[in-house]
């Protein structure tokens, strides 16, 4: 298996990322001793992109995971494919970082049965081993490999968390959306919108998140913000984009709806 | 956060409006429908005293727009005034135009501050703006030019009065963060119109544009009479405290919706209609079963449904905070029984389809000649759906005992057990009911809903379990059939009938003690044909006696340590459910 395939994994331009306080030194020093690192915070804050933005600056391609429930072992180690009556082996994404040096990320890790994530224990200790039963291979790590794990610890109910022996074996870098003017400068970045309509937005995004346990489950992220940005800068109206963007993905309650579109219409 | 109703579904207020405050500005508001005005053509303007808001439930005439429009505009205003006002103005020696002037700049003053923050609020509020510069210069449209002059730029005032306001008002810009500013200036304002001889009358004025509140909530009002003779001032105040219907403030621990407290007034109706006439409550007849003969008499037990009496509900919410811990585990397997999605089960020697991943790997296992995992067969296992519970308390006389080695009664214990149950179980509350009875002889039979199926575990709920109380007797065999037969009903696979009672069945008509029991024992049995499950909690661990032959082996469990009732109702639930 040649490191050639890691090609399609690197990224060449750097993935704009606004630092909101020590956590570029604190990924940096994690990776300089290769401690795992898992990143909470709230969804749509800007977790995958700082990933991205590390991985671009440390240089290391990046393989991405989304857990999911229906995950299985093999889909992270790999399996074997039938071809013209003969078995070939495919490694796994998780195979293929700790392999050939690469950060493997594993998205909202939660959402992955538990059972499934013991495969990493080995490879998150000292011992830095994947072992591949299947294959009767065990596995030692590059000592490029990285694990970068993330992790909501809002919405999902208490039927979902990780093992404790699971989350002892990780760093934590704690997110949470920016503050004002870095949620606007950030909105500028990405959109293109004028600092003035920014800041409207930002001031939306507010009101919203005061409204988080008062039957939202979540606030309006960064992320929305800068879908309703780029709606605008499409040319739809301020209001309807925020609307389209905002509003209607977080919530169907009547109530609500009212309540934040005629916040939508102070802020505006 | 809760949210008035008023007495009919055309009184009711939107939810939207109390959650855009606390998006806004991040408190809580209460909204209470406010009640009609005293006469016909009384203007009827919103009014908020502290955090209570109270707003028309109906539009008022000649209000443009929408009315949810409206009442937005209306909760910006008030909430405006909540997070930039001051304390309260003194009323002390001021006229009541000065009053009116002080209390319009004061509305002008938050609102500009607000519009800082939120520029769209401007937008909010300017169609209720109509005051047009022009007419005859009463004090009423004086007063509704000055208020759009302070509002909005673009308009064109060249009346010298509304001029000179908004000439003040501007110019003290820099003091808008200070409310003594409106007060200077309302002061001069207000001696201006005496000297131009316009006539202010309190007992017309109604503070315009119409979504601001009548100023009742900006301010403090002296109790002691004034000396001289400023017949105007007490006038004024008299006029401004009793001309707008003034709604109480609720009372701490008074249930704070209005839904609840008119169903206490329909309950309290009803309630008096039981002592005027018994004959008149509905009744359900039961057969009793006599061991005697051997069969059951027909129709013999006569159960009333009693409204509950309402308690003080905050006493719950001190109830439960003893049990914090307990309620969170509680909760979470609440959730986990709640969480209805089927488990894949996988690498199965028998199953619904194909295991895809280890049929392969058995293909692979074959063609390298090792030998294969047979097991490649998946099934989905779907989880059993949660029962349909009704907790039947024993509400007699002998649960206002204490309980052996704690200060609590068995009753507060009971009253905990339920309000625990409810609260750790809101994740299937619909599902959830919690019943009581206390007898009184054969044909009198007290029956009470405090919680019933489908309906949500709120402040009404509260309010009755706080007001259980206990007396007279245990007929237990007619309360297990009236309520085996409201579960019945209930369209769940399993149903469970979980009975709270102290001791053996009792009742003043009966000398037998065998008869109540054998009695009991067959309406379990009949129960059980109605697909109803029983199982009992005694509180006397030496009830076995009692509780055994009417449930049977294995369907009681017997307390030694009652203060833990309240965790034990619960977790017997979700054991009984996994």
């Amino acid at each position: 298996m040649s490191a050639a395939i890691l090609d399609a994994f690197r990224i060449p331009d750097e993935p704009y990322y606004l630092a909101l306080g020590d956590e570029l030194s604190l990924f940096e020093a994690a990776y300089a001793v290769r401690l795992p690192v898992m990143l909470k915070g709230p969804t749509g804050c800007g977790k995958t992109r700082f990933v991205q933005h590390m991985a671009w600056r440390l240089r290391r391609p990046l393989l991405t995971v989304a857990c999911n429930e229906e995950m299985s072992a093999s889909d992270l180690l790999g399996r074997y494919l039938l071809e013209d009556g003969a078995t070939r082996w495919q490694d796994g994404p998780l195979t293929i970082a700790a392999r050939l040096g690469a950060i493997c990320y594993l998205d909202e890790v939660v959402e992955a049965r538990q059972d499934t994530l013991v495969v990493i224990h080995p490879l998150t200790d000292d011992r830095r081993l994947l072992s591949l039963p299947a294959r009767s291979e065990t596995l030692r790590a590059h000592p490029d490999f990285h694990l970068v794990v993330s992790h909501n610890p809002g919405y999902q109910s208490a039927l979902k968390d990780l093992k404790p022996s699971t989350k002892q074996r990780f760093g934590a870098i704690e997110f949470d959306f920016p503050v004002r003017a870095q949620e606007v400068e950030i909105l500028v970045h990405e959109t293109a919108l004028a600092r003035e309509l920014a800041e409207r937005l930002v001031s939306v995004a507010e009101a919203a998140r005061r409204l988080k346990g008062h039957g939202l489950d979540e606030g309006i992220s960064t992320r929305m913000l800068v879908h309703a940005g780029a709606l605008i800068r499409q040319g739809i109206a301020a209001e309807a984009a925020c609307q389209m963007a905002l509003v209607r993905p977080l919530t169907d309650d009547p109530d609500l709806v009212s309540a934040l579109n005629a916040s939508v219409r102070a802020c505006l | 956060m809760s949210e008035a109703h008023g007495e009919g579904p055309q009184r009711e207020l939107p939810g939207g409006a109390s959650r855009f405050v606390r998006a806004l500005w991040g408190f809580d508001v209460r909204l209470h429908a406010l009640p009609p005005a005293a006469h016909e053509f009384a203007a009827r303007r919103p009014r908020f005293v502290a955090s209570n808001l109270w707003l028309p439930a109906s539009p008022l005439t000649g209000v443009p727009g929408s009315f949810s429009d409206y009442l937005f505009a209306a909760c910006a205003h008030i909430s405006a005034h909540l997070r930039f006002g001051a304390p309260r103005f003194s009323i002390k020696s001021l006229k009541p135009a000065q009053v009116a002037i002080i209390s319009l700049l004061e509305d002008a003053r938050v609102e500009r501050l607000a519009t800082e923050q939120y520029p769209g609020l401007a937008r909010l509020w300017a169609p209720y703006y109509t005051a047009r510069a022009d007419g005859q210069k009463t004090s009423l449209s004086l007063f509704a030019r000055l208020a759009r002059a302070l509002h909005d730029d673009a308009y064109v005032d060249d009346d010298s009065w509304v001029s000179k306001g908004r000439q003040l008002f501007f110019e003290g810009r820099a003091e808008w963060r200070d409310a003594s500013l409106c007060r200077r200036i309302g002061g001069a304002l207000g001696n201006d119109l005496g000297q131009m001889r316009v006539q202010f009358n309190a007992k017309d004025y109604a503070v315009q544009p119409a979504y601001r509140d009548d100023n009742i909530g900006l301010w403090q009002f002296e109790q002691e009479q004034t000396d001289d003779g400023c017949e105007l001032e007490s006038e004024g105040r008299r006029r401004i405290e009793s001309d707008v219907p003034t709604p109480k403030p609720p009372e701490r621990g008074e249930p704070l919706a209005s839904g609840p407290s008119d169903a206490s007034a329909s309950e309290r109706a009803s309630g008096s209609r039981s002592q005027v006439g018994a004959e008149l409550e509905p009744a359900t007849l039961h057969p009793e079963w006599d061991y005697v003969i051997g069969r059951e008499r027909p129709d013999f037990c006569r159960v009333r449904e009693r409204p509950a009496a309402l308690g003080d509900a905050t006493r719950i919410a001190a109830t439960l905070a003893r049990y914090a811990p307990a309620r969170k585990r509680l909760e979470r397997s609440a959730l986990r029984l709640a969480d209805r999605r089927p488990i894949r089960l996988r690498r199965l020697l028998d199953g619904d389809s194909l295991d895809l991943p280890a049929a392969l790997a058995a293909v692979v296992a074959h063609e390298s000649a090792v030998s294969a995992d047979p097991r490649v067969y998946r099934r989905l296992r779907f989880q059993l759906e949660p029962p349909a519970l009704l907790l039947l308390l024993d509400l007699s006389e002998s649960l206002n005992a204490s309980a052996p080695g704690s200060s609590a009664t068995l009753l507060e214990l009971a009253r905990s057990a339920s309000a625990l149950l409810a609260t750790s179980l809101s994740s299937i509350a619909g599902d959830l009911a919690i019943h009581g009875f206390s007898s009184n002889g054969r044909h009198d039979v007290g029956y009470y809903r405090f919680k019933d199926f489908g309906q949500p575990y709120d402040e009404l709920v509260r309010a009755r379990l706080a007001g259980m109380h206990a007396h007279l007797s245990t007929r237990l065999g007619s309360a297990l059939r009236h309520a085996g037969r409201a579960l019945a009903t209930r369209n769940a696979a399993r149903k469970l009938l979980l009975v709270v009672t102290d001791g053996e069945p009792s009742d003043i008509d009966i000398h037998d003690p065998k008869y109540l029991l054998f009695d009991a024992k067959q309406a379990t049995i009949s129960n059980r044909r109605l697909g109803v499950t029983s199982f009992c909690v005694g509180l006397d661990a030496n009830a076995e006696g009692s509780v055994k032959p009417i449930f049977g082996a294995g369907n009681y469990s017997l307390l030694d340590r009652l203060e833990s009732l309240p965790q034990k109702i619960a977790q017997l639930y979700l054991r009984l459910s996994a």
